[in-house]
């Protein structure tokens, strides 16, 4: 039992050096993809092609001078960073990385805990995830930082709401709240993407907007607000603002992957497995499967986290009034509607193609009554 | 049943009627839409049974209380004719949020759930802090609805609190006699009995839980002014007596005594506090409250009357109070002061040479409010001063008469200012609606004066 | 000596329990003592998220995720968001009055006397764990209770919340000839 013990805390211990790592990586990533995107050399001093700049980085951070303005309010101003990190970490617990070890004849599932309310503990954590920058904001006793704490706290709320009726899409067709379950019913190619095309784009939209990404990043605004909530911060603390939403990108890259994209299943898992057992023997076979389920798996993260950066190098700022526009009046009808069609389909006994023909037929209904509206509003 | 269903689907179709470029049609078609509920109501007539799992329990007598209900709406809302002709209006808004608060007043007549009971009362106050703020441009409405909420908010909390503790006592939500009483558990009964009385009381505007009572009586729109002290009192009172007199029947002589000095309290806070008031909507919160005090002295009485009382009670209050409010919004739209309708008692000044059938109307309503015999309001006063003669309280009917004594005063002040000479009103212009209204409210007034029997057999 | 041994004989849930608890006592206090409004909110959230661990421990848990949703996520950021935009520090009232502090110590004092004598005289009933069942808070045992012993009253909320929406709307509307600020 003490081993078994051992593997699942060393998992755990795992998830979380990796969430740093890839952290701090993602902003040398960041840096080489914009430098591609601008036609630009990019970081390549510290270190081969630049590799060691976020430990430059750091510490650069480490080392400047720890900063506290006369008349903040102290403790909240050390508690806001902290509560962004703290809270951009814990979502990690209930990610499945893979699927399981087997050690010992134990089965030892790669994940922090299996919990029955998975995607609910993901989505409770998110919206706790505002309060590091609303009370860092406000604690910093600055104009500029108050608006970008506020701005955070309204987009925040107005997003999640969009993001939970599109969650909810997913959860009436795998029947449960536990993330496990949701990618073991995605087996192989049977990703949900292709069940709920509108969903994901409403949750990629919204997972831009929660973790205040281009072309949601309107709390730091550089134009407007000077740099936002985290204006009055410096040394480490700023470092915990700018890390934690880089672990944010990474978890909501693996929760898109895991909704979505089917998580650590890809196709032909069945046959490699086969062929892993009958070469290797049943521990070990099933041990490197799960290995490489993980590895797909981080894969799918990649190229989620590169489209995060993507679009941070391509498009333009939302205008604040454009941005609640699309939230309340755009992306929640149709998380509503994208909620109903797959509730026919649901009940239907082709949910594949009911799905795709109810988004047909809304498409259609949605084209035939706006140009009704346009010979309308012409004719009058 | 069926009314909440109705009522819920027509308050919907009211909503889409809001995007109907002719505002005119909601006003009929909303009356239309009670009308319909109205009807609804009377098919499960002799038909008793309960719904959904004991959650709704449905008789006869709910359903006379669900037509009292819906037929005072009717009334009420009648008062809004034209209304949709102002520049900020939005009809369909107030008639939807009126259609769906009417939901809530029945799940609160005829429940038999505490979750039910909640639900009703919450969909009831919600819908009536929304329309007390209802004129946005009313500082003073403003206030009272955020006084109004943030107290009935309050209210809710503490009935919530009660409701835990009962479950906790007795592991169930179902009221009834079959639950467990008395044993070890009784402490948490009693904490929750205490805990659900005062939440109730406060939605009834009993002393001392009626603090919000005049401001908010005098922020709030005059035609929802006249809905709040109805319609949610009827409802209100119903549910008291449904909870005490079922689930806590067998703590009579534990909640016995608060009803007893709560009466008292409201009857003294009622009515003095009614005497030195100029406003008249201030003056009619007052009465509102000692009302209230009158109407808990049927819960003092013997079970098997108290309903027949409480029903003939807020039948008589309703009908005068309606008429009182209604004369109240025809007169003071006449006389605009500070942009706003002027609602002093001095408004009535000169109103018997002015306009008769206004003044006959207020006046017949303010004596069956007094308890005046030959109106219906004195067979009100008798029934429940009956009913707590009969177990024997003769100290608080005592106390009641006097503040009987009392209230004569005060709801003759409007009466001898509207048959004063001098007037300061132009001639008072009534839709015929409004007329056939007060027609059936006087008219109401004065039959159940002289054959009181015919509501009371009933039951 | 003896609470020392007791304190050693402490399973780890009791341990969770204490801990929790005087968090949420903790966190309580701290919402009606601090006299700084901010500080108030961000207590409360202490205590909503510290009640979500009594959930937990009542294996509850999607009660604790809902209220952690909902209570600490949604409400009390809009709490927190309106109480930074007024200014409260230079026109707070005088709260410290010293009746109203008296007058709330008394009535709650009286209330907790209660309770607490109320809780000392029931017995409380033991869950036997060999017949507990364990799936009681689970989400498909709510839900299958929502959708068939509470179908009314769950059908109906939505009712309270169209009520609360369209008034929202109505009350929030910008009229003709209104500044936004």
């Amino acid at each position: 039992m003490d081993s078994v013990f051992l593997i699942k805390s060393l998992i755990i211990l795992g998830i979380f050096a990796l969430s740093l790592g890839i952290a701090a990586y993602e902003t040398y990533f960041e840096r080489v993809i914009a430098a591609f995107i601008q036609d630009r050399v990019g970081p390549d001093r510290a270190g081969p092609f630049g590799l060691l700049q976020p430990l430059a980085d750091a510490g650069k951070l480490f080392f400047k001078e720890d900063f506290i303005p006369t008349l903040a309010d102290k403790w909240l101003f050390i508690l806001g960073p902290s509560l962004a990190m703290l809270t951009a970490l814990m979502t990690s617990a209930v990610i499945p990385f893979g699927d399981s070890i087997l050690y010992d004849g134990h089965e030892i599932l790669v994940q922090g805990i299996e919990v029955n309310i998975g995607i609910l503990w993901v989505f409770g954590v998110v919206s706790l995830g505002v309060y590091g920058i609303l009370i860092g904001g406000w604690a910093s006793n600055n104009k500029y930082s108050l608006y970008g704490a506020i701005r955070a706290a309204s987009q925040n709320i107005s997003y999640e709401l969009a993001m939970g009726l599109s969650i909810i899409a997913v959860l009436m067709m795998s029947g449960s709240l536990s993330l496990r379950t949701i990618v073991e019913e995605q087996h192989g190619m049977n990703w949900n993407v292709f069940y709920q095309p509108l969903g994901f784009i409403i949750f990629l939209t919204c997972s831009f907007a929660e973790c205040n990404r281009t072309p949601f990043d309107l709390p730091e605004s550089e134009n407007e607000l000077v740099a936002g909530y985290h204006t009055e911060y410096g040394s480490m603390k700023l470092g915990l603002f700018l890390f934690s939403e880089y672990v944010n990108m990474f978890i909501s890259s693996a929760v898109i992957a895991t909704l979505f994209f089917g998580g650590f299943n890809y196709p032909g898992m069945d046959w490699v497995y086969s062929a892993l057992t009958s070469k290797m023997g049943e521990v070990t076979g099933h041990n490197l499967a799960t290995l490489v389920g993980t590895l797909v798996f981080f894969g799918k993260i990649a190229f989620f986290i590169f489209v995060y950066m993507w679009v941070r190098w391509t498009l333009p700022r939302f205008r604040y009034d454009q941005l609640m526009d699309l939230g309340w009046k755009g992306l929640i009808p149709l998380a509503v509607v994208n909620m109903i069609i797959t509730a026919a389909a649901e009940l239907s006994n082709q949910p594949l193609l009911v799905n795709w023909i109810g988004l047909g037929v809304f498409i259609a209904l949605l084209y035939a009554g706006s140009a009704l509206m346009k010979s309308k509003k012409t004719s009058v | 049943m069926y009314p909440i269903i109705s009522l819920s689907v027509t308050g919907l179709l009211t909503l889409f009627l809001g995007f109907s470029e002719n505002k005119k049609i909601v006003f009929p078609a909303s009356i239309a839409f009670l009308l319909i509920a109205l009807a609804t109501a009377f098919i499960d007539w002799n038909a008793p049974g309960f719904y959904f799992n004991d959650m709704l329990q449905v008789n006869n007598t709910s359903i006379v209380f669900w037509a009292i209900l819906i037929i005072s709406a009717i009334l009420i809302m009648g008062f809004s004719e034209g209304f949709e002709r102002f520049e900020f209006a939005q009809p369909a808004e107030y008639f939807a949020i009126v259609q769906f608060s009417l939901v809530g007043a029945i799940m609160m007549v005829s429940f038999k759930n505490l979750i039910m009971l909640f639900l009703g009362i919450e969909i009831l106050s919600v819908a009536m802090y929304v329309l007390t703020g209802a004129d946005k441009r009313n500082i003073r409405g403003n206030e009272a609805a955020l006084k109004y909420f943030l107290m009935g908010a309050f209210a809710t909390g503490i009935l919530l609190f009660g409701m835990a503790m009962f479950y906790g006592a007795t592991g169930t939500f179902n009221i009834g006699s079959g639950v467990f009483i008395g044993g070890d558990n009784s402490f948490f009964l009693w904490i929750g009995c205490t805990f659900m009385l005062i939440g109730m009381l406060f939605k009834v505007a009993a002393a001392p839980f009626h603090l919000w009572t005049p401001d908010v009586y005098e922020g709030a729109p005059t035609i929802f002014t006249a809905y709040m002290s109805t319609i949610v009192k009827t409802a209100g009172f119903v549910a008291l007596f449904k909870v005490l007199s079922t689930t806590f029947s067998g703590l009579q002589d534990f909640w016995w005594i608060m009803i007893a000095v709560l009466v008292t309290l409201s009857l003294m806070i009622g009515n003095i506090g009614a005497v030195s008031q100029n406003s008249f909507k201030r003056l009619m919160a007052y009465s509102s409250i000692s009302h209230a005090g009158f109407m808990l002295l049927a819960l003092l009485g013997d079970h098997e009357n108290a309903l027949g009382s409480i029903m003939f009670y807020s039948v008589v209050y309703t009908l005068a109070t309606i008429s009182a409010f209604g004369v109240l919004m025809v007169v003071s739209k006449e006389r605009i002061e500070k942009g706003r309708v002027y609602e002093q008692n001095d408004l009535f000044k000169g109103l018997a040479q002015n306009n008769g059938f206004l003044a006959t109307v207020l006046i017949i309503a303010m004596l069956s409010l007094a308890g005046i015999p030959l109106t219906g309001g004195f067979w009100g006063k008798f029934f429940v001063f009956r009913d707590a003669a009969s177990s024997g309280l003769f100290w608080v009917i005592i106390m009641a008469v006097l503040m009987s004594a009392i209230a004569i005063y005060y709801y003759f002040k409007p009466v001898l200012l509207s048959m004063s000479k001098k007037t300061s009103l132009e001639s008072i212009t009534i839709n015929p609606l409004a007329k056939f209204i007060f027609a059936i409210t006087t008219f109401g007034t004065i039959v159940l004066g002289i054959f009181p029997w015919i509501l009371r057999s009933l039951f | 000596m003896e609470t020392l041994e007791t304190i050693k004989n402490l399973t780890m849930t009791q341990w969770s329990f204490y801990a929790v608890s005087v968090l949420t006592l903790f966190g309580a206090l701290g919402t009606i003592l601090s006299k700084n409004p901010i500080h108030s909110v961000i207590y409360l959230i202490m205590t909503f998220f510290s009640l979500s661990a009594h959930y937990v421990l009542l294996n509850a848990q999607f009660l604790a995720a809902v209220n952690i949703v909902v209570y600490a996520g949604a409400i009390m950021v809009l709490f927190l968001f309106v109480v930074m935009f007024l200014n409260i520090k230079d026109e707070a009232p005088e709260l410290d009055n010293n009746k109203i502090v008296i007058g709330a110590s008394i009535v709650g004092g009286t209330i907790g006397v209660i309770l607490v004598a109320a809780i000392r005289l029931t017995e409380s009933q033991k869950i036997d764990p060999s017949t507990y069942q364990i799936k009681t808070g689970f989400i498909e045992t709510l839900g299958q209770l929502l959708y068939s012993k509470y179908l009314l009253p769950f059908e109906l909320v939505s009712v309270l919340f169209l009520i609360a929406m369209s008034g929202a709307v109505m009350l929030g509307r910008k009229e003709k000839g209104e500044r936004n600020f």
